[in-house]
């Protein structure tokens, strides 16, 4: 049963059937009906026929001798007819033999002129009864009767083959509307087979969206383009499993070196102070690149809610140029604009300002300028971050808020400062862009000046 | 001054215990929730410090009753997940202060000792050592009777020093302190101020008062 009710195929192609058996049988109850009715008319047609002539007989004649005589005349070559006639003093005609005659008198004394079905000795008949005012002042009972076996047999035979024909229709659709509708779904099964076939190793299948009936299209579309973005954020996923890996390798690869080569002889006190202090770096960067990795992940995740305190930008860029401004002793460092507050999370947009003003002192050659610009319209407040040097490479303008992205192989940043600064400032509901001018690269963060809650 | 360690983690609970110690405290280290309980009810200790999962009663649990109890020791809570949350739920349960693991042993000691002081110690006014002097009314500092220039940032930063003489200070400490700088940023902003600094007040005199610790941050001291 459940099944039947899960498969489409099964459903329909019953159901195709059930229609067929249905529309046959209407349609067979329908003719075997009118059949029916149609022989009754031809018999009651017939039956009063030969009631009327026997009542012309009868006024025609003046004996009950002369009237058999020549009503048996005319009943000539009938087969399947009975007749009885009664009379006041008894019975006066019989046809075919007195036997059959009597019998039907018998069984049919109720008989008036509407036909009526009957059985006599075995047979089935049709009879019509009458009065008969013969022409010797008589008056007499007529019951005319025909054998409608053949009649039933027809119609017997004609409801057989009509059952027959309904079992064959519905059959045939059943067969023919599994055939379709299995033909039909064959996309379906398509599907599947490439759903099957995809793992993570292979998330590059595609199902082909032509040949695909137009009300499965959608389907394969919204199908493929969610193995589109599965491919997708997968590859990010082990690409970042990846640079992960590698980037927590490379210092651990440093202390094991540096403990092994240390534990290899003996050291003087010095020696050992010099290992654990230069153990301790390692351990510190190995801390920081976690904690920024944690911190991109949850706020990949939606997980990094900023606060809606109001955040003075000028005062926020002007204590930020003043601490970095101590690493930028041979750059000039200006920043402009008017205050201007936003809503959102002090620390968070100090460390995303912080981190593009890192990025540009690090980027900026000698004697070089580096200027902050604060801006407001109604709705946004923006920072650009321009620093005077080479503009950073075209093709690198796509990737430089990726994770683990650095630009300068000699800069040993953890190569996390830009990713974090996106995902702050996105998570800030505001964007992040990089242009590169003449001579010059530029960097605009747009926050909303007051959050959408 | 004497400190409670609540910490079940051994290696941790034990270094903890070796580093407080060796900076001057005396120290008790209990590894469960129960006797962290009884410990802190009975103890007569100035200071606890708190890992937050613990087997059996937790830190929470452990900090909600000892307050029940009426016991208003500082509390300093350690957990290693950085949730907002955390934070939050330990603040509301009156802990004074947190750090998420890993910290510096630097800072934990910075934290201990500000904790300690809150509240006991009327700040002063002038603050010496060796001939350094400062005067934070007026602003003004002197070695060796020589009067020094100094910005604003570079006089907090040797208040800070001065303040704390003999305790390391880690960078992100003195950033956060000065700067207000609360994210640990891998730049060497620290150590150029304190370079500037030094060239001021250390470089032309004896002794030297500025140290580095390679790895954990400076420390003021006559050697």
């Amino acid at each position: 049963m459940s099944k039947w009710r899960q498969s489409v195929t099964l459903r329909l192609a019953l159901a195709f059937a059930l229609l067929a058996a249905l529309v046959f049988a209407a349609l067979g109850i329908y003719l075997s009906r009118s059949a029916d009715r149609h022989m009754a008319e031809l018999d009651a047609h017939e039956l009063l026929g030969k009631l009327e002539l026997a009542r012309h007989v009868g006024r025609n004649e003046h004996t009950a001798a002369a009237f058999a005589a020549r009503f048996g005349d005319a009943l000539v070559g009938e087969h399947g007819v009975i007749v009885a006639v009664d009379g006041q003093k008894g019975p006066f005609f019989s046809w075919p033999d007195a036997g059959k005659a009597r019998a039907l008198a018998e069984a049919a004394t109720a008989v008036g002129e509407t036909p009526l079905r009957l059985a006599v000795a075995g047979n089935e008949y049709r009879a019509v009864g009458g009065t008969l005012h013969t022409g010797w002042g008589e008056e007499a009972r007529v019951i005319v009767a025909r054998d409608i076996r053949h009649h039933t047999d027809f119609l017997d035979q004609l409801r057989r083959d009509f059952w027959l024909a309904v079992l064959a229709a519905a059959l045939l659709t059943a067969v023919v509307g599994l055939l379709v509708t299995r033909r039909g779904l064959l996309p379906v099964r398509a599907i599947a087979r490439a759903a099957g076939r995809i793992s993570a190793g292979r998330l590059g299948e595609r199902i082909a969206e032509h040949d695909v009936p137009s009300e499965l299209a959608e389907l394969v579309v919204a199908f493929n383009a969610m193995l589109g973005r599965l491919e997708e954020s997968f590859q990010r996923l082990s690409d970042f499993s990846a640079d992960l890996a590698h980037e927590l390798r490379t210092p651990i690869h440093t202390l094991r070196m540096q403990t092994e080569v240390s534990l290899a002889k003996p050291r003087s006190d010095d020696e050992y102070r010099d290992l654990l202090a230069s153990s301790l770096e390692e351990y510190e960067r190995l801390s920081r690149i976690i904690g920024d990795m944690l911190f991109l992940a949850k706020a990949e995740h939606g997980l990094v809610a900023p606060g809606t305190a109001e955040v003075p930008l000028r005062g926020l860029c002007q204590r930020l140029v003043e601490y970095y401004g101590m690493l930028a002793e041979n750059l000039s460092l200006e920043l402009s604009g008017d205050e201007v507050g936003v809503q959102g999370d002090q620390l968070m947009l100090e460390r995303a300002i912080g981190n593009l003003l890192v990025n540009a002192i690090h980027h900026t050659p000698a004697a070089g300028r580096i200027t902050l610009e604060i801006a407001s319209q109604p709705e946004f407040a923006s920072i650009t971050v321009t620093n005077s040097g080479p503009p950073i490479p075209a093709d690198a303008i796509g990737t430089i808020f990726d994770r683990f992205v650095r630009l300068s192989p000699d800069h040993e940043g953890s190569g996390l400062g830009l990713a974090i600064a996106r995902s702050i400032v996105v998570a800030h509901g505001g964007s992040i862009a990089v242009h590169a001018r003449n001579q010059a690269t530029q960097f605009v963060i747009t926050i909303p000046i007051h959050t959408a809650s | 001054m004497k400190i409670l360690i609540v910490e079940d983690e051994a290696k941790t609970g034990d270094y903890l215990k070796q580093g407080l110690s060796e900076a001057g405290f005396t120290v008790d280290l209990v590894r469960n929730g129960l006797d962290g309980m009884q410990e802190g009810l009975g103890g007569g200790h100035d200071l606890l410090i708190l890992d937050v999962n613990l087997p059996g009663l937790d830190g929470w649990q452990l900090l909600k009753a000892l307050r029940a109890a009426g016991r208003d020791l500082p509390v300093l809570f350690l957990t290693a997940r950085d949730q907002v949350e955390d934070r939050v739920r330990g603040l509301e349960l009156g802990a004074d202060d947190y750090l998420v693991k890993p910290f510096a042993f630097s800072e934990l000691l910075a934290r201990v000792r500000t904790l300690l002081r809150r509240g006991r110690v009327r700040e002063a006014e002038t603050l010496a050592l060796a001939d350094l002097e400062l005067d934070v009314l007026k602003r003004r500092a002197t070695r060796a009777g020589k009067r020094i220039d100094l910005t604003a940032k570079e006089f907090a930063l040797l208040e800070l020093f001065l303040r704390r003489p003999g305790e390391v200070l880690s960078r992100s400490f003195i950033a956060s302190q000065v700067w207000d700088m609360n994210f640990d940023s891998d730049t060497n902003v620290v150590e150029v101020a304190i370079r500037r600094l030094r060239a001021k007040i250390d470089d032309d005199f004896t002794p030297r008062l500025i140290h580095t610790l390679r790895g954990m941050g400076y420390v003021m001291e006559i050697r």
